[in-house]
């Protein structure tokens, strides 16, 4: 067997091995690679920046869980502080049991950094069971599906929460999602049935079903992954909303290193595959 | 280099360290770790779905408040368990029922607003598009592409003539999606394994910040 055959027969062991180097070493040494920020992701920075202190309070859902923490997560923080920084008020909920787990650890965060307070800048929602039945409600009354907050307290002792009665009393409602119930049913029922203005924050694997609708203005921005999520933490720092710890954006040089490994394997079993039919 | 002294962490590091064990081969640690993360999830959906769901909405206004119209929920979720009575097992037809109408007709005319109306109108080429050669030009793209992928779907008639290579080109159109999506997936998983060398190398052995 030549060099060139033994490309189509390289262990596993070796590749999980050099891309675990190829993702630890620039975690350590990092190399600062550049990032460019991409149109869908500065439409979502653009219709959150063009909001301020008078504007109706954003709505952010969970609907994630911790397996796609390292994607959606960072989303989620760039997102508080961007809406933080711009002293707007912010209602949180979550469509998956798991979500508000993720969006406790945030709320304990950032709204800190900005010296925010529960109740009048913020409001945590919790989950809530049913995702048709519940967006549906949403859309005639939250109160109505949400009648306490997560800690328990009535929605109507909150001075925030007792003023948003639907979604015509949001200015936008930013879905990260990885996967359902999620961006879908957001878009299916509370942008299609009531108009409801839609950010997108998704997993990478969802990215390329949510471009169409991006396209049609159905979905009002993307973040895409990891990368999404980077480009979102960078224009949050570079128009000085906040010089707070940048998680996506440091896992940036990783990504794009175990990338160009991927491509050098497949080039490589491609390259061994082809002489191996030559020689048949 | 600052380890942590969060004992969870250490829990945390350690059962990561047992998932990755899989990648050398099946072993004990990794059985361990999966078993583990079934059993909480299932108890913990268990725990979520009674003091979420099953509590403040159904237990609190029919036996709190005596609110007796929640008989009838309670009586629908019910009759799913008649199917372990063979003798009563049709009610089980009466929720079925319900849930399929109630959730058709809430779904079926925003499906056709969310992907039959607005995508074809997306579709279409309108003056507004050619503002900007480049979005008039991804337009046109847009256009050829869905036209020639709906060609190759059409099962009707012989592909010949002009078919054949509208259908054709509609297979690169479609090879470039599944493309676009493949490398998304890649992205998505190297993200997940940036996530976990983050934590260990971060949160637990502090070597990054």
């Amino acid at each position: 067997m030549n060099i060139v055959q033994s490309f189509t027969k390289i262990p596993r062991q070796v590749v999980f091995v050099t891309i675990a180097l190829a993702v630890m070493i620039p975690l350590i040494i990092p190399i600062g690679l550049p990032v460019r920020v991409m149109p869908k992701s500065e439409r979502l920075f653009h219709a959150i920046d063009s909001l301020g202190p008078d504007s109706k309070p954003v709505l952010i859902s969970c609907d994630f869980d911790p397996q796609s923490m390292p994607e959606l997560y960072p989303m989620l923080v760039a997102i508080l502080r961007h809406c933080f920084a711009r002293d707007m008020k912010v209602l949180v909920m979550a469509l998956w049991p798991q979500g508000p787990g993720m969006a406790e650890m945030a709320l304990e965060q950032v709204p800190r950094e900005f010296n925010k307070t529960y109740g009048e800048d913020f409001v945590f929602l919790g989950y809530k069971f049913g995702v048709t039945a519940v967006l549906l409600g949403m859309g005639d009354n939250i109160q109505g599906v949400f009648p306490i907050d997560y800690y328990g307290t009535p929605l109507d002792s909150l001075q925030l929460a007792a003023r948003v009665k639907n979604y015509d009393d949001l200015s936008l409602v930013v879905t990260l999602s990885s996967g359902d119930p999620g961006w879908r049913a957001w878009l299916l029922f509370a942008q299609s049935r009531y108009g409801a203005n839609l950010g997108v924050g998704v997993t990478a694997v969802s990215a390329a079903d949510v471009y169409p609708y991006v396209e049609t203005g159905q979905v009002l921005g993307l973040l895409a992954g990891m990368k999404g999520a980077s480009e979102y933490e960078i224009l949050v720092q570079e128009n000085g909303y906040s010089e707070g710890r940048r998680s996506a954006v440091q896992g940036m040089d990783a990504q794009s290193l175990g990338h160009l490994l991927i491509m050098v394997f497949i080039v490589l079993g491609n390259i061994g595959y082809f002489f191996m039919r030559r020689q048949k | 280099m600052m380890l942590s002294t969060d004992p969870w962490v250490w829990l945390a590091a350690f059962l990561t360290l047992c998932i990755f064990s899989f990648l050398f081969r099946d072993n004990i640690f990794y059985q361990f770790a999966e078993h583990l993360f079934v059993g909480v999830s299932a108890g913990y959906l268990i725990a979520i779905t009674w003091h979420n769901q099953i509590y403040p909405n159904l237990v609190i206004p029919l036996f709190r408040q005596g609110n007796v119209v929640y008989i009838i929920p309670l009586l629908f979720g019910l009759s799913y368990f008649a199917r372990f009575i063979p003798k009563i097992g049709y009610l089980v037809r009466f929720p079925i029922a319900f849930l399929l109408g109630w959730g058709s007709g809430a779904a079926i005319p925003a499906y056709f607003q969310r992907d039959i109306l607005r995508q074809t109108q997306g579709t279409l080429l309108v003056r507004d598009m050619f503002t900007e050669w480049d979005s008039g030009l991804w337009a046109l793209i847009i256009l050829v592409g869905v036209i020639c992928v709906l060609i190759y779907f059409f099962f009707s008639r012989e592909r010949k003539g002009i078919m054949k290579p509208a259908a054709n080109l509609g297979i690169i159109f479609l090879m470039l999606g599944f493309g676009a999506s493949f490398g998304y997936t890649v992205m998505s998983r190297i993200s997940l394994l940036i996530g976990r060398f983050q934590f260990l190398l971060g949160t637990w052995l502090g070597i990054i910040r």
